[in-house]
């Protein structure tokens, strides 16, 4: 029949595009040596089923092994599965997963762990898990090397999920350590046994991890270093002095200080990599509160789009790196997106001010239509700039901007809990998948006081039925039309306005090669880093 | 012993003033907005029943005063609860963390009282000389300077240009020494921080003790120790300092207290693995436990130096006498 045939073929190839990307000439790699890494905040725990927090993912995905990766396409590679099938209607997934891995304490790696991790960790106790589980049916070992999940409907981006570590939990977990105890407070939490590249070795406690190699990974040849140390570096001037002599090798995207890009590139003993986040997409968003007074007029809304400059906002906030964002998600997610429906590209502040008088508030004597408040995570710098060209820019319009930056707890109390905010500012990860990351924003049923959501207040039927039907179409074209026509919707009516996109860049010190190794950068293991 | 059981009778009167300090700060806490639970699980798709037993597990979903009945409850029994964040017992945590603050600040404040002290003394001895008015202004200089920038211009300087001193944290990471390598590795971190913690005391106490000694100095008992014959040190130190010391070591005291509170910035800037930190993060994170755990601890050490400042006293001064 052609259409398990199609299946297969599928899954064949599959195997033959991740065998050629693994094929990576391990004996000629430099064996040994120490890469320290840069974490601005201590981790909580060592693994990632609690939270999603990055400091652990970072430390917790060298740990441990999820069933499939990705790779700089987006595409899902073999990983503790070597290979699977997908039914033709989607709704069955076996794995095949390889029959040599073994967990840091000798036992051997089976089905029946991931099995346990996913029904009784991750959908028990990972934050996200009620984004996705309700739609699993079942996930059962069928032999020691067998897993198959099945799914109550189709749900394009399954394989994609279970590869990102960054924020679904599906890191795989041992059972026999697990079993039994409450995943919440097991003390393997901080003292982890997983399969991964590197085994922990210590946790000092305010200053940093440090994880040594595994030499039973089941990767042949890999890892490289012998020790992995993760130094917790909360200053940022400081950590740029020790990164600069040498003291540290490496500093993430999101720690990178950007005005200082053009001069570090000048230095020989600093590399600077422009690959390692495509997958996180992350976008700065300026959102509305569509419940009360100006902002539930969209024409004010759009008139605010033609006001703000955010060419200026990208060079100034960002110091000329990453981009302008023209869609709800980020450029990286190619086969989605489109700036075909971003109609404020260009700065009009005629057309601003037309739309505003257009839609009623006209300027009084002293020149002022009405005020605005603007909150945001206090701390942050490319906010705190954009935040500061938003007010001019808005000036020129007849809108006064007020500023209530607040430390996180207060923040996301008001703007998310309180639905206390006129606009704010935002970042949010708009991948792995657009229907993890986009659908949270603006689905009328994400109308909750929960962080992270749809704090908006923005609901759209036609929107609603496209989030619902996206996911469950299998055709990546067809998939593809249908978020071009939510893109048009939501850039249309302008729930939140895309300000930026986060540049994708990582510095790492140029005595190691492959200091990225996939579209995580780093939040993925380091098990192809190697010393020149 | 007259003292021991002053000190007694002040350590105990100490109890109930420590507990009123944990009541305050726990009322003040809770009423400070934002959630725990929003920190700690981040983007808002977790499930309802995992919300919910968090909140119970965590004893959120009780009133306040029954919050902190349950917490005296477990203080009086020296349990400080477990961290939200962390899911560990505070008292585990502050352990691991307290020792390095402790000895940043202990070097801090050692050293530099001594530095301070006999700096003092010899600008006392020696005013307005190349030494006095040297010493003047670098103190006036650190001690005007906001600690945190202080520490990066050190950092710049002696870190990253001259390559004399590491940049960050408590132990080289590269090449982790052993045994009486690794003390004389801290020692080597210790020394940046140090500096950068301890300028502001030390100018304090330098101006001080000038200013004290050129007092005691002036007094009419050293003229006639010093026709009686006796040796010039023991005029200075035997003599002079003695008298002088009471103000002295009042400062060191209180600036303990100070100091204590005010380790996050050095921490910060220096990556040094102490409660300072800890704390700002547990403020941050609004981890109940561990914030209320730490300010038990700093309140009941700051309780406690006061108390020993006050027996320093006795013990110099034969004319101060506790009933």
């Amino acid at each position: 029949m052609m259409r398990s045939l199609a299946a297969v073929l599928r899954a064949g190839a599959f195997v033959l595009a991740a065998s050629t990307l693994l094929a990576q000439p391990a004996a000629a790699q430099k064996k040994g040596g120490t890469f320290i890494v840069a974490s601005e905040g201590e981790p909580t725990t060592l693994t990632a089923h609690l939270s999603t927090d990055t400091s652990a993912v970072m430390i917790a995905s060298n740990l441990f092994n999820s069933l499939v990766g990705m790779d700089f396409n987006l595409k899902p590679v073999p990983e503790l599965a070597e290979r699977w099938e997908i039914s033709a209607d989607g709704l069955s997934y076996t794995f095949y997963m390889v029959k040599n891995a073994k967990w840091h304490d000798g036992r051997p790696v089976t089905a029946e762990d991931a099995a346990y991790t996913l029904t009784e960790i991750t959908a028990k106790t990972h934050p996200r898990a009620g984004a996705w589980w309700p739609n699993v049916a079942s996930v059962a070992a069928t032999d020691a090397n067998t897993l198959v999940i099945k799914l109550k409907a189709p749900f394009a981006p399954f394989l994609t999920l279970l590869g990102n570590s960054l924020g679904m939990g599906t890191l795989i977990m041992p059972r026999h350590i697990y079993q039994g105890t409450d995943p919440k407070a097991n003390p393997a939490n901080r003292n982890p046994v997983g399969s991964g590249p590197f085994r922990f070795s210590k946790w000092e406690r305010g200053s940093h991890v440090e994880l040594v190699k595994n030499a039973e990974y089941f990767r042949a040849g890999r890892p490289n270093l012998d020790r992995l140390v993760f130094r917790f570096a909360p200053d940022a001037a400081a950590r740029l002095l020790a990164f600069e002599k040498g003291e540290l090798d490496f500093l993430h995207a999101y720690i990178v200080p950007y005005n200082e890009v053009a001069r570090l590139q000048k230095n020989p003993k600093v590399q600077v990599v422009n690959r390692g986040l495509e997958l996180v997409a992350t976008n700065e968003f300026l959102f509305f509160n569509l419940r009360e007074g100006p902002l539930k007029d969209v024409r004010v809304r759009q008139a605010l789009a033609y006001a703000i400059d955010r060419a200026e906002i990208q060079n100034r906030a960002l110091f000329g790196l990453g981009k302008v964002a023209h869609s709800q998600l980020n450029s990286s997610l190619a086969w989605a997106f489109t700036d075909a429906h971003d109609a404020y590209k260009a700065r009009n502040l005629a057309k601003a001010n037309a739309m505003l008088d257009e839609a009623g508030f006209a300027r009084k004597a002293d020149g002022r239509r009405f005020a605005l408040r603007l909150t945001w995570d206090a701390g942050k710098e490319a906010e705190q700039r954009a935040a500061e060209i938003i007010r001019s820019n808005l000036r020129e319009a007849g809108i006064e901007v007020s500023f209530h930056p607040f430390d996180r707890a207060t923040y996301i109390e008001r703007a998310f809990r309180n639905w206390d905010f006129d606009m704010g500012l935002q970042n949010f990860t708009t991948g792995p998948d657009p229907a993890i990351g986009v659908t949270r924003s603006y689905h009328t049923r994400q109308i909750q006081k929960q962080p992270f959501v749809n704090a908006m207040g923005y609901s759209n039927k036609e929107a609603d039925q496209l989030f619902d039907a996206e996911f469950k179409e299998q055709n990546l074209a067809r998939r593809a039309q249908i978020w071009h026509r939510l893109q048009q919707l939501l850039m249309t009516e302008l729930p939140a306005l895309p300000l930026f996109e986060y540049p994708v860049l990582n510095i790492a010190s140029a005595n190691f090669v492959n200091v990225v190794s996939g579209p995580m950068g780093y939040l993925e293991s380091r098990e192809n880093v190697a010393q020149k | 012993m007259p003292h021991l059981e002053y000190a007694l009778q002040r350590l105990l009167q100490a109890v109930p003033l420590v507990l009123v300090i944990i009541g305050i700060n726990f009322v003040l806490i809770h009423a400070a907005p934002g959630d725990p639970l929003d920190v700690l699980l981040g983007p808002g798709e977790a499930s309802p029943q995992l919300i919910a037993q968090l909140r119970a597990e965590f004893g959120l979903d009780q009133p306040v005063w029954v919050q902190l009945w349950n917490y005296y409850a477990k203080v009086l029994t020296l349990d400080l609860g477990t961290s939200f964040r962390y899911r560990e017992p505070v008292i585990d945590l502050i352990a691991s963390r307290l020792p390095a603050t402790l000895l940043l600040m202990g070097a801090a404040l050692v050293l530099g009282t001594l530095a301070a002290v006999a700096l003092g003394i010899l600008a006392a001895l020696r005013p307005y000389s190349a030494l006095d008015n040297a010493t003047t202004v670098v103190a006036l200089a650190g001690y005007s300077m906001p600690v945190f920038w202080l520490g990066q211009i050190l950092l710049l300087v002696f870190s990253l240009h001259l390559d004399w001193f590491p940049a960050q944290g408590m132990v080289s990471l590269r090449a982790p020494a052993e045994g009486m390598g690794r003390v004389l590795d801290i020692a080597y971190h210790l020394v940046l921080p140090a500096i950068a913690y301890g300028i502001y005391h030390v100018a304090l106490l330098f101006r001080l003790t000038r200013v004290k000694m050129q007092d005691v100095l002036a007094q009419d008992y050293i003229v006639t120790a010093r026709a009686k014959g006796v040796s010039e040190p023991r005029v200075v130190l035997r003599h002079a300092l003695r008298n002088a010391l009471l103000p002295i070591v009042t400062v060191v005291g209180l600036n303990f207290g100070f100091m204590l509170a005010g380790s996050v910035l050095t921490e910060t800037v220096f990556a040094w693995p102490g409660t300072g930190r800890l704390l700002y993060e547990a403020i941050l994170s609004r981890d109940y436990p561990l914030l209320m755990g730490l300010f038990t601890c700093l309140a009941t050490m700051v309780v406690a130096v006061n108390v020993a400042t006050d027996i320093l006293y006795a013990l110099i001064d034969p004319r101060v006498v506790y009933r």
